[in-house]
């Protein structure tokens, strides 16, 4: 062919297509498996709500993401295969937007090409992010997802660390139960139960009033769902208040506890106990409400700096997280440095960034943990979902939130009834 | 029974917060009726100076007040002189004035993610989780300083419309400003007023919303969609249409919750939005919206 149009005089376009051939040879030769780059490291992919309603958590859980990266990369990397690479994480914000959320995992899949996932926070966003890894066939790690029905879909490349929402009501319920044994309150005991109208409201919900059914030592006189980021509990409270429960007991979003307990501490109301779930001790809500106001408040968590011990994982991650940041972290921060480190190490045993490798290594995980219990599991009946205790810690007067129940990692006492009710 | 009075009182003071958001709006659209979709822009502008002056200069919300409106009074007589004006008046510059101002809500609510991040942010004062004992039963300080506030505004707004030349200037420009011009009323003038008076209002809402609630950029989207209701309600254009809409639409809301799950109680004010626009498309007590 080149011949014939040199023949032919035509030499510009023998030329072309002796560039074009140069070129085909090129990416030919770029492309045979004895010319391919060397990996020279492992391509995280993450997305965080950096703004919108969630901002404040989705920064906590980046300090936690990169407290593990910079871990990670401090000894020269993850050793893969007898070879050390280093971590790259591409940390986009999501604005607390599902459809950002969405999107912004397909971009860092399809268009980043990063190897594998970690989760952003909330259970809404993850529900609708986890999606997206799952349809890709990207292992997709998350502490930011707790609602069960996120793990019922028995995703395979989806796993969580936040144990079911559900344990966190009835784990709280244990603590009460036992004060009520004790004689400290009232027996049976009314409880206003209200819940954010998600998944994660419907498990707390769950998980209290299956307790509550069982024992049958409770009644619930309010049983309500409330709208996720309202203005105003005004009429919500005043049913709670018509209902003379004893306890008080709401599964709320950081925002809406703060707009929610402002508003019942104006309305003057006080029950023996009061919790808001998962919320109660986060620094945020302590200065936007007053230390005065937050005290004897009850909150059952998936983690807190108090069990760390003398040495172990979770000594290693306070004493690290503290050198990095100055303060003492949450369990935000733990959450997200732990779900890193899991996927981490499940590199680490795979060999290989080979997704299947590294997904399979996830499914038979078994870590020596900073969370309650030491080991980290992602259980193939729960979805690979993580179960384990949760921790129920309660504001004092003082700023301080020990953990106050299970006994054996306690290292405070729980106080009931609230010493601020008048009776 | 004492809930009853529980929840009557809970909707006098969501009513009084509803009807400062509306006052605005209302008188915006009376007299140049232009529906100033930039009005929930400027109630979160209003909660950021306000948490601005208290944050920083320490100012206390109340006292910022006078400030707050004054800035966003002049920020309502720019946005005439330099957009609004331009716009064409009455049904003809309809759909133009609501890409515009919308056009401005969009400015102003990017512009304040920028300054401000999209993080929440609360105007926390010494006072803000203190209640009055009332039979029984507590009222939060500041639920009942907006509430005052709330019957305070639309009294000197009609004192000021009735006794002042001023005044009289808006009312006859707000009926005939045609002829206004004829008698040497400078149109142009009172129309800038007007709007610097509305958004000043508007601003004066955000304080106040900011005072109960925790805001950021996006705040204002929801009231304004409850200010809309309660001038619909009302009738655009009654400042007293306005304050007894707010009252209905605060006491639909919150006796809901009895028959209603908690969240739908806020889909309730649309549902009768919708009525009132099918029904009786003149509000309660002012003039036809529609048509």
């Amino acid at each position: 062919m080149l011949r014939f149009l040199l023949l032919r005089g035509r030499a510009r376009d023998a030329f072309r297509l002796t560039v074009l051939l140069a070129c085909w040879v090129a990416v030919a030769c770029r492309s045979q498996p004895g010319v391919v780059a060397e990996r020279t490291e492992i391509h995280i992919g993450a997305t965080l709500p950096l703004t919108g309603a969630e901002a404040k958590v989705g920064g906590f859980f980046k300090e936690g993401y990169e407290l593990a990266v910079e871990e990670a990369n401090h000894g020269g990397g993850l050793e893969v295969g007898g070879k050390r690479l280093k971590v790259k994480l591409s940390l986009l914000d999501d604005t607390t937007n599902q459809a950002t959320a969405v999107s912004l995992a397909d971009r860092l899949i399809n268009s980043e090409k990063v190897d594998f996932l970690l989760g952003t926070y909330s259970t809404a966003l993850v529900q609708a992010q986890s999606t997206v890894a799952e349809q890709n066939h990207v292992p997709y790690v998350n502490g930011g997802g707790a609602a069960t029905d996120i793990y019922r879909r028995n995703y395979r490349y989806l796993f969580g660390l936040l144990a079911p929402v559900e344990v966190l009501g009835s784990t709280l319920m244990q603590w009460i139960d036992e004060q009520q044994q004790a004689g400290k309150i009232p027996k049976p005991a009314r409880i206003a139960l209200v819940w954010e109208n998600t998944a994660h409201g419907k498990d707390f919900r769950l998980g209290v009033s299956q307790f509550a059914a069982k024992s049958g030592a409770y009644s619930l006189v309010v049983d309500e769902p409330f709208e996720l980021n309202g203005k105003d509990f005004g009429a919500l409270l005043g049913k709670v208040k018509a209902a003379g429960a004893d306890l008080f007991l709401a599964d709320a979003h950081l925002p809406d506890y703060i707009t929610m307990h402002r508003q019942y501490v104006s309305a003057g109301l006080c029950h023996k106990l009061v919790s808001y779930g998962a919320r109660g001790s986060e620094q945020g809500a302590i200065e936007a409400l007053g230390k005065e106001n937050v005290a004897h408040i009850l909150s059952a968590v998936w983690w807190n700096a108090a069990l760390a011990g003398k040495d172990g994982p979770a000594r290693h991650f306070v004493d690290a997280f503290k050198t990095r940041y100055g303060r003492v972290p949450e369990w935000f921060q733990a959450l997200g440095y732990e779900s890193a480190r899991a996927l981490f190490r499940a590199i680490e045993l795979a060999g290989s960034a080979d997704r299947e490798a590294v997904r399979n290594q996830l499914a038979k995980l078994e870590l020596p943990s900073i969370l309650p219990g030491g080991t980290l599991t992602f259980p193939a009946e729960s979805g690979q979902q993580a179960r384990y205790p949760f921790v129920v810690q309660q504001n004092m007067p003082d700023g301080t939130s020990p953990i106050i129940f299970p006994r054996d990692v306690a290292n405070g006492t729980g106080i009931a009834p609230n010493p601020r009710c008048p009776n | 029974m004492a809930q009853v009075f529980d929840l009557v009182l809970s909707a006098v003071l969501l009513a009084g917060l509803y009807a400062m958001m509306a006052y605005g709006l209302g008188l915006i659209y009376g007299v140049l009726r232009v529906v100033n979709l930039a009005h929930g822009g400027v109630i979160m502008c209003g909660a950021y100076l306000g948490w601005v002056l208290h944050e920083r200069l320490g100012l206390d919300p109340y006292l910022a007040l006078p400030l707050v409106m004054a800035v966003t009074f002049g920020f309502g007589v720019f946005l005439y002189r330099v957009l609004v004006c331009h716009l064409p008046r009455g049904a003809a510059g309809g759909p133009a004035s609501l890409l515009l101002l919308f056009g401005v809500w969009l400015v102003l609510r990017n512009a304040a993610y920028l300054l401000f991040t999209a993080n929440d942010q609360v105007i926390r004062t010494s006072y803000s989780t203190h209640s009055l004992p009332f039979f029984g039963t507590f009222l939060s300080v500041n639920r009942l300083a907006v509430l005052g506030l709330a019957l305070v505004i639309p009294l000197a707004l009609q004192l000021f419309l009735s006794r002042t030349y001023l005044g009289k200037a808006i009312r006859a420009v707000a009926q005939n400003a045609d002829s206004c011009t004829l008698v040497g009323v400078d149109v142009e003038r009172v129309y800038a007023i007007t709007f610097g008076l509305g958004t000043a209002l508007a601003g004066a809402a955000g304080l106040l919303s900011a005072t109960l609630f925790s805001f950021n950029p996006a705040f204002g989207a929801g009231e304004l969609l409850k200010s809309f209701v309660v001038v619909v309600l009302g009738g655009l254009g009654s400042v007293l249409g306005t304050s007894v809409a707010a009252l209905i639409l605060a006491l639909v809301e919150v006796f809901a919750i009895l028959v209603l799950p908690s969240y739908l109680t806020s889909a309730v004010g649309f549902v009768m939005l919708v009525l009132v626009l099918v029904l009786r498309p003149g509000g309660l007590f002012g003039r036809p919206v529609l048509g």
